[in-house]
């Protein structure tokens, strides 16, 4: 193999960055491919317009920000950022087709690293599809790159340290919150001590979030979450109540709220079309959905391909960092720039704390794990797939017809058919299979090529 | 353990239909075992009921016989026009239309009794013209199948304008088969393994076959990682991956093997075809939800499902020439599918001499769709001792083992 051929890296968020960020620290060159203006990824790009100031954001997230940025800085020289492109999926076997604005191009590769992150679990809920109901990260993209405020009153349903961190950044965004509904108990939580002290620092400012919510009045509930959300053409009203242990409402106790924004994160789920559709093997995580199948080394089932961030398994940024980097120095062993020793010199002490924080962060998936009755929140006429307008009702006739994997339920409702390609609507129907019993071969809404929408144009004979 | 009278392998459309067939007309014990793998040519197809079409070389095989026709008139010289029809014979023509006559009885038979409706459309296939090798072209064909004259329509130009609005001005006219159709091809799966369930088949979803068992010159049974199906006929409907079923049930090979074809879909527009079109670079067929689905390559490349550009191209160049309002759309999504092909482009139907307790039901290359109905009819009859009603002969394996 000769080694003049630059790294591709799919996906400039934290993983991304990091990897090409130690590559160029050993020397070697690398081109990520982002499909935004800038790097840092949904977590750490920042506001897509120039502002010096971020008033709303704290002082942690602005100084992770930072130090991304440093890092990427640091190795511009050995990095080319191919930005505003989208990647339609593989082309042949060592290359990759390429859209940014009207073209298509290919980029071919020797080493490939995925960093493609994660997108949103959705959760149908009655009324889940009014303007003004948006997931979480949605929310966080408004706040943090558009700089616009989501609503003007808003509540967070969900579960996990994300509620109360956006409820924060809301709050200092002007928003009024009215109340933040944790469909985990308490007490749940105290029993995960032991796993969060593996972060004290994250765990330190998760109690200084809570802190700043009780000091600004913001209500918190434990064991509470969604019912439905009400308006006509837009969200006018939420209900919500107390969920017990298995996050089934109590609709006796339910209680309205007028809002006209509600921010929904029930988790996310990794953004794996691209490995699965270049024939990577995946593996089946509750967590996280599919998630390709690597070696401690974030290799994976093909050669020279590794899948690092959360695209490999939901972690969060810090982890993300920790395994680009990881992948960076493997790639440096195999090129021979640095011998079998180095390579573990250097990723002993990212693998440790990357052990550190995935037992951190398995404290708070066990806290978190969804429950039988987030399922039972979509009433038989509430939409599933709203691609398709697949309902609930249509579901529950498939599975009751012995349908027992995801491809049998797509070609009997055409859930997954749509042009998101089953992005939304998947965790919904795995979960549903797995509820009714299903737990062998349920397989995955198989992406297609091309991941986005190519228009015919672009095809024209020139 | 558990016992059948018939276990039939595969779930596609063949198997399907016979599910469908064996449970509705006789009182036999069926198992249908299937599992989901990339590929499935009945999932991937475009659901033309392409009768006369597919017999004459259109629609599906279109890109196929193009590429042979302009080998052989490569190797013969240049007076030979490059586009020549290729016509199946007559043994697939009536088993083609005599299957394509029973559909619309069926899909009114599957939705007053079973609830399933699988979107069977009378659309009629136009072949269309751009210039005067077309023309040539069509009239071949139509020399060729004088007994179907009936079933042929001429438009000219204007005539072709005010049925497809949206086809090209360039074009000079068509001929419509109008005897050919169209469905949704997964729903026809599906249509027939709802129906066979509510008549009481065992359906034996996401698992596989591993194990043909035998004793002596007779299959016994199968088994699956989970267990063993004993059954008196097991019926061979394994598509693309026919042979190494047949070989595990027979010891012997048979040419059934993968043809990969691509295809190319658009997002959902507005109804701008009234009926199935083929050209002489692809074929288009706007289907029930909206979306135009264009095909399809052949290709031998085995069992691979990728898309590539360079094939996805040509299609879309092809559809683009043709209906021009696509240059308004995007592509939603491609996708490959394993034909399963023999080299006689016949399917493969019947027993096979010296093994009891065994039929193929394979082989059905670009035309199982159209052909599953005829085909569960014809294997039903076979499993319960009646005269069937089309000779099989020119469909059995045998003729493929002649030559030793």
């Amino acid at each position: 193999m000769t080694h003049s051929c630059p790294v591709v890296i799919v996906g400039g968020g934290p993983a991304g960055t990091a990897a090409a960020a130690q590559l160029g620290k050993l020397g070697i060159t690398s081109k990520i491919i982002e499909e935004a203006s800038k790097i840092g990824g949904v977590i750490y790009r920042g506001p897509l317009r120039n502002t010096h100031s971020l008033p709303h954001l704290d002082d942690n997230l602005k100084r992770a920000m930072a130090a991304l940025q440093t890092r990427y800085y640091a190795n511009r020289r050995h990095i080319e950022l191919l930005e505003n492109t989208r990647v339609l999926g593989p082309e042949g076997t060592h290359s990759l087709l390429l859209n940014k604005g009207e073209t298509l191009s290919n980029i071919e590769y020797q080493e490939l690293i995925l960093a493609t992150g994660c997108h949103e679990r959705s959760v149908p809920f009655e009324g889940w599809q009014l303007p003004g109901v948006m997931l979480m990260g949605g929310v966080q993209l408004q706040i943090k790159s558009g700089l616009v405020q989501p609503g003007r009153k808003m509540a967070l349903v969900g579960t996990g340290p994300l509620l109360p961190l956006v409820a924060c950044q809301l709050h200092r965004s002007g928003i009024d919150v009215v109340g933040v509904y944790e469909a985990s108990q308490f007490s749940k939580l105290a029993k995960e001590a032991v796993a969060l002290l593996n972060e004290p620092k994250l765990t330190l400012s998760g109690l200084s979030m809570m802190g700043y919510l009780k000091k600004h009045t913001i209500p918190f509930y434990y064991g509470w979450g969604i019912v439905s959300a009400q308006g006509e053409n837009a969200l006018k009203s939420i209900t919500v109540a107390p969920y017990n242990e298995h996050w089934q409402a109590d609709t006796q106790n339910a209680q309205t709220l007028e809002v006209d924004a509600l921010g929904v994160g029930y988790g996310f789920v990794a953004r794996s079309q691209l490995a699965m559709l270049m024939g990577l093997d995946h593996q089946y995580s509750t967590v996280s959905g599919s998630i390709p199948t690597l070696d401690q080394w974030q290799h994976s089932s093909v050669n020279n391909v590794y899948v690092a961030g959360d695209s490999s398994g939901v972690l969060g940024a810090d982890a993300a960092i920790c395994e680009g980097q990881i992948a960076a120095i493997r790639i440096a062993q195999n090129r021979g720039v640095l011998t079998g020793k180095e390579a573990a010199q250097h990723a002993g002490k990212v693998m440790r704390k990357l052990e550190r924080l995935k037992r951190f962060r398995s404290g708070f998936d066990r806290f978190s794990e969804r429950q039988v009755g987030l399922m039972e929140l979509a009433k038989p006429e509430t939409v599933v797939c709203r691609c398709e307008k697949t309902t609930r009702a249509q579901v529950d006739i498939a599975l009751a017809q012995g349908v027992k994997d995801i491809t049998s339920l797509k070609m009997r409702t055409r859930l997954g058919m749509g042009d998101c390609q089953g992005k939304t609507c998947a965790s919904y129907a795995i979960d549903r299979l797995y509820q009714s019993g299903c737990t062998d071969n349920i397989g995955a809404i198989k992406p297609r090529f091309p991941l986005d929408p190519i228009p015919f144009t672009f095809l024209e004979e020139q | 353990m558990k016992k059948f009278d018939i276990v039939i392998a595969g779930g596609g459309v063949i198997g399907a239909a016979c599910a469908y067939f064996l449970s509705r007309d006789t009182q036999l014990k069926v198992a249908l075992i299937d599992i989901k793998k990339p590929g499935n040519a009945s999932r991937a197809s475009a659901g033309g009921l392409w009768a006369i079409g597919e017999s004459v070389g259109l629609g599906c095989g279109v890109i196929f016989f193009k590429t042979l026709s302009k080998l052989q008139s490569e190797s013969k010289g240049k007076d030979i026009p490059v586009m020549r029809p290729h016509q199946l014979p007559d043994c697939f023509f009536e088993f083609a239309l005599a299957s394509n006559a029973m559909y619309p009885a069926l899909h009114k038979e599957l939705f007053e009794q079973h609830g399933v409706d699988f979107k069977f459309e009378r659309t009629g296939l136009k072949f269309i013209m751009y210039n005067q090798d077309d023309r040539i072209y069509a009239e071949q064909i139509t020399r060729g199948i004088p007994h179907l004259a009936d079933q042929i329509r001429w438009l000219d130009a204007q005539q072709l304008k005010e049925e497809e609005p949206y086809i090209t001005d360039d074009a000079i006219g068509a001929i419509d088969f109008i005897c050919d159709h169209q469905v949704n091809p997964y729903r026809l799966v599906d249509a027939y393994l709802e129906g066979a369930r509510q008549n009481g088949v065992d359906l034996v979803l996401n698992s596989e076959v591993n194990k043909v068992l035998r004793k002596d010159d007779r299959v016994t049974g199968v088994t699956t990682q989970e267990e063993t199906y004993y059954c008196d006929t097991l019926i061979n409907a394994a598509g693309a991956w026919a042979d190494t079923l047949f070989n595990k049930a027979t010891g012997l090979n048979m040419p059934v093997y993968p043809v990969k074809g691509q295809i190319v879909l658009s997002e959902r527009l507005p109804k701008v075809l009234n009926g199935c079109v083929s050209t002489s670079d692809c074929y288009i067929a706007q289907k029930d939800n909206g979306e135009i689905l264009i095909g399809s390559s052949t290709e031998e490349k085995g069992f691979d499902t990728t898309n590539s550009l360079d094939k996805i191209t040509e299609l879309s160049q092809g559809a683009l020439k043709c209906l021009p309002i696509l240059k308004d759309s995007n592509i939603k999504r491609c996708w490959a599918g394993l034909r399963p092909g023999t080299p006689d482009e016949l399917p493969i139907l019947g027993h096979v001499p010296g093994i009891k307790g065994y039929i193929n039901a394979c082989g059905h290359f670009r035309t199982g769709i159209v052909t599953s109905a005829i085909t569960g009819k014809l294997i039903t009859e076979l499993v319960t001792g009646q005269e069937t009603s089309l000779d099989l002969t020119p469909f059995s394996v045998t003729r493929f083992f002649t030559q030793e």
